[in-house]
């Protein structure tokens, strides 16, 4: 990684002369119309007006020099998933049951950035609700930089296929409940960093499952990612569950590493071969050993599918048509009836099957065998997580089990096929560990990620072992 | 039939507590225009996440503590899943496994204790309007000014025998947060009333707003199941509303089972840990409850167990006790004007102490006047029914007016001394031992000074004239 390439370098000169910012900018603009041209659907929602107004404010704190001049993003144009509130700008979490919902409010994110001189350039195409491993289950969906004829990842496809797709230095703000920042990243060569779960506020964010969201960011190397990640982290009194803590770059230090076998067993030989090739190099830095974690190998995926189902099937409740987002003829019916007729037509066949799973999981004479078992699975995959950090800084394992699949394949699986995509992202997930992903090399010219997961509040050690790859 | 009709009766009564700011976000809870007290959290806006009150936690603590119920130091909240135009989320956010507050006693006047299963937080839904009453408008208004407003639930077990015991749970526990100062003002509390008779299955009567309401559901219920029973006909379990208009209770839906809720834990909020010391402040700051304060009567003024539990019945009643007796004014007549003279007025009039403005002064001065034995007992029972139902002057102003004062010693002196002069017979018959001729002599000095005498006072100065 080259100095010249980091947001860091770019928010310097810009400081210097604001024609940077500006001519980026354009430059970033030009790429989304081309995309859009293509049809590469990267960008769910983009209010150039907006934008330029956003510029003309920022050129106004560069005369100024007031605090956003000072601002460690100054002038970065920031994508967005769809899922986080911006204010005024079309959220609707890739949902058509939420087109016209409009925040009255910004995500606390949205505002630490826009604090900081960032400029809020579009909100990025996901699954809807995040309920999906291939940005597919949307109306809009992104094309892989590498393949157009392949999957970006997902569900914060957009995200991790525009921060692959741009020439131009951006950041991209995603969320992951389940692998959603990792996967994508992955799939599409970039650096995905998932913090622990409350490091980041979730104030803003639509919910997929509340106890299993993060944010986190998506860039093109661990230096912007961290350092997205220093602006967004920190306490939020708005979101109960957020930490006292914040994420201060630094680095740590890295001295035993072990690889999580039960995943790398599950994973195709492509995927193996280009990992354990990149292993072997770190071989020279770590002492690299192998574990195995029998519980999360083994209960993980059902656990977090039904904890996350249940958690989702409560938090779609609200969207019946009724006060934001879709509206329809009301007349002469029970609300019943009408709710039900709005969310029969507007949620995908994915979101009615998650909604249909979690509403059963927590279901009179359903709810001890699945949704309360389900949380006490949870404790003990923690615990297990946690006694391996005792003897390891870091465990490693490749991010997805395959290499990005084309869409033909992805409409083959069958949907316990395609939620075992899930396996080496959901265990960190699920424990609310900090993880990231990075490129691991290239198979067939497409690219293949390293996923390391670090203990609670541990991400400096993830920054850390991602400039060691990177280098 | 001969046999007497078991009854059994279990009551949840919601309240609202009195904070400033709603249960999970900041709007004020005291907006009167529709719509003008909501956010995206009580709105339920995608994005929006509940934040708790503490205060709220504190009140709520205090009804636990003021119900003798163990409060869990370590609680959380759920969400109840079920699709309601009126919820922002079509969930509500509530307290499930664990309570804030359980395993509670309510003593009664009668010595009963009824038992307390738990005391919860949750938040209100929001208020649905019908322009032109239930069923017969052709749309409905929702207020969300009542969304996330903080409510307690309070539960009972099903320990009660009869709609009127039900009503004096209801007014025990009422006077009790009343002393706690948690209600928000001018709300009434809702109840849902639970009945069965002999064994059999149980209904319930949602939302019933007041508890003279609730009396007379219970009652009309309680008749219609005998009915039933009696046309050999079996209760199913089911949920009905009460129509305050008719006085009648209609089936409403064949109850659900409680779990098709679909309770998870709200993942939005975390667990509450309460730690000792809170808990210690709160109970050191506990304000005087009415058991407590009524043993205080009898201790610190002798007086009766009777006019102590009358005293303390009612919040605003003792509250005017103290502030008379803070006013210097006699204990023993001051408690006599209320407990005799004013609740008797009311329930002549089917008053409520609260419908009544009455001002601790203008009793202090009655209860003055009646121990300078300047106003006959007639008399100051007259000036508080004018006090209450009358032109509701002051009383002092009303015996003034009408002359019903005895102005001065001198005057009763006089009098006394023309009756003894010109009654020689009964004069020498009292000191010959007969005690009636002295009734008979302050018979007439009454009739004399038109009534304004007191006659302990007559009495007492008849017998130092003849000794």
């Amino acid at each position: 990684m080259k100095r010249e390439e980091t947001i860091a370098f770019f928010v310097e000169q810009a400081k210097k002369d604001f024609s940077i910012v500006e001519k980026n900018l354009a430059g970033i603009i030009q790429e989304i119309k081309l995309c859009e041209e293509k049809k590469l659907n990267y960008i769910e929602e983009f209010d150039e007006q907006d934008v330029s107004k956003q510029l003309a404010e920022l050129k106004k704190s560069f005369q100024a020099k007031d605090s956003k001049y000072f601002g460690k993003l100054f002038g970065v144009p920031v994508t967005v998933k769809d899922a986080i509130c911006v204010k005024g700008i079309e959220s609707k979490a890739g949902s058509k049951i939420l087109q016209g919902y409009k925040p009255l409010f910004d995500a606390t994110v949205i505002e630490r950035a826009r604090a900081e001189g960032a400029i809020i350039l579009a909100k990025t195409t996901q699954d809807e609700f995040g309920f999906g491993t291939f940005a597919t289950n949307t109306e809009k969906v992104p094309k892989n930089p590498f393949d157009n004829e392949r999957s970006c990842g997902g569900s914060s496809g957009g995200a991790a296929g525009f921060t692959a797709f741009t020439k131009n230095y951006h950041l991209a703000i995603g969320e992951s409940t389940g692998g959603s920042i990792a996967c994508p990243a992955s799939f599409c060569g970039a650096i995905g960093l998932t913090p622990t779960y409350g490091l980041v506020s979730r104030y803003g964010l639509i919910d997929y499952a509340n106890s299993l969201d993060k944010i986190g960011s998506v860039a093109k190397n661990p230096e912007d990612a961290a350092l997205l990640l220093e602006v967004i982290s920190g306490h939020d009194e708005k979101d109960s569950t957020s930490l006292a803590q914040r994420f201060v770059k630094d680095d740590a230090t890295i001295k035993r590493i072990a690889i999580v076998k039960d995943f790398f067993d599950n994973c195709d030989e492509e995927v193996k071969k280009v990992v354990q090739k990149k292993i072997k190099e770190l071989k020279k830095f770590y002492e690299v050993e192998e574990i195995s974690l029998p519980l999360n190998a083994k209960y993980a995926l059902s656990a977090y599918y039904i904890i996350a189902t249940s958690e989702a099937s409560t938090n779609l409740a609200k969207l019946s048509g009724l006060r934001y987002g879709v509206q329809g003829n009301v007349e002469g019916k029970h609300f019943d009836e009408y709710f039900s007729e709005i969310r029969s037509k507007e949620f995908s066949a994915e979101a009615k099957r998650r909604i249909i799973l979690g509403t059963f999981a927590r279901m009179s004479g359903y709810r001890d065998a699945y949704y309360l078992k389900a949380m006490r699975v949870r404790t003990k995959l923690i615990n297990e997580f946690n006694s391996a950090f005792k003897r390891y800084d870091l465990l490693l394992n490749p991010t997805m089990p395959v290499l990005a699949p084309k869409f033909e394949e992805i409409e083959k699986l069958s949907p316990m096929q395609n939620y075992a995509m899930d396996l080496c992202t959901v265990p960190a997930n699920l424990a609310g560990l900090p993880h990231i992903s990075v490129n691991a090399g290239f198979s067939r010219g497409l690219p293949v990620g390293l996923m390391a997961i670090a203990p609670h509040l541990q991400e400096k050690r993830l920054y850390s072992f991602a400039k060691v790859i990177e280098a | 039939m001969s046999e007497e009709t078991k009854v059994i009766i279990g009551l949840e009564i919601h309240a609202y507590l009195g904070t400033e700011s709603k249960l999970f976000c900041s709007c004020p809870t005291n907006a009167t225009m529709p719509n003008t007290a909501c956010c995206p959290i009580c709105l339920g806006h995608p994005g929006s996440k509940p934040v708790l009150n503490e205060k709220a936690v504190e009140l709520g603590t205090k009804v636990g503590l003021a119900l003798n119920c163990t409060i869990n130091q370590d609680f959380f909240f759920s969400r109840k899943t079920y699709f309601y135009p009126d919820m922002a989320m079509n969930y509500q956010i509530t307290q499930y496994e664990v309570p804030l507050a359980q395993k509670g006693i309510v003593v009664l006047p009668s010595g009963k204790k009824v038992r307390i299963r738990r005391a919860h937080l949750e938040w209100d839904p929001a208020a649905l309007v019908h322009p032109n009453g239930m069923g017969k408008s052709s749309y409905v208004l929702i207020d969300y000014n009542r969304s996330g407003l903080p409510l307690i639930e309070i539960v009972t077990e099903p320990d009660l025998v009869s709609p009127a015991e039900a009503r004096e749970f209801m007014n025990t526990l009422e006077n009790i947060l009343n002393y706690l100062h948690v209600l928000r003002p001018d709300t009434t509390l809702k109840v849902d009333c639970n009945i069965s008779i002999n064994g059999g299955n149980r209904t319930e009567i949602k939302n019933v707003s007041g508890y003279a309401a609730a009396e007379k559901a219970l009652s009309f219920e309680l008749a219609r199941q005998k009915q039933e029973l009696k046309n050999r006909k079996t209760i199913e379990q089911h949920t009905r509303a009460f129509n305050a208009d008719t006085g009648m209770t209609v089936e409403l839906r064949k109850k659900e089972t409680e779990d098709d809720y679909g309770y998870i834990f709200d993942p939005d909020l975390v667990k509450v840990s309460l730690s000792k010391d809170y808990l210690e402040k709160i109970k050191s700051r506990m304000p005087e409850l009415p058991e407590q304060k009524a043993q205080r009567l009898i201790k610190e003024f002798g007086f009766s167990n009777y006019d102590a539990r009358v005293l303390c019945s009612d919040f605003n009643l003792g509250k005017l006790f103290d502030e008379m007796v803070s006013r210097k004014a006699n204990a023993l007549l001051s408690a006599r004007i209320l407990t005799r003279e004013l609740l008797a007025v009311l329930n002549h009039d089917a008053l409520s102490f609260n419908d009544v403005i009455v001002k601790p002064d203008d009793l202090v001065e009655l209860v003055v006047l009646i121990e300078q034995g300047k106003v006959s007992d007639k008399n100051a029972k007259q000036s508080m029914i004018n006090y209450i139902s009358g032109d509701k002057s002051a009383p002092s102003a009303y015996l003034q007016k009408n002359n019903l004062l005895i102005s001065a010693r001198i005057n009763l002196d006089e009098v006394i001394a023309k009756v003894i002069a010109s009654n020689g017979k009964a004069v020498s018959d009292y000191k010959a031992g007969n005690e009636k001729s002295l009734n008979f002599l302050a018979g007439l000095v009454m009739r004399e000074t038109k009534g304004t005498a007191s006659p302990q006072k007559v009495q007492e100065v008849l017998k130092q004239k003849l000794s």
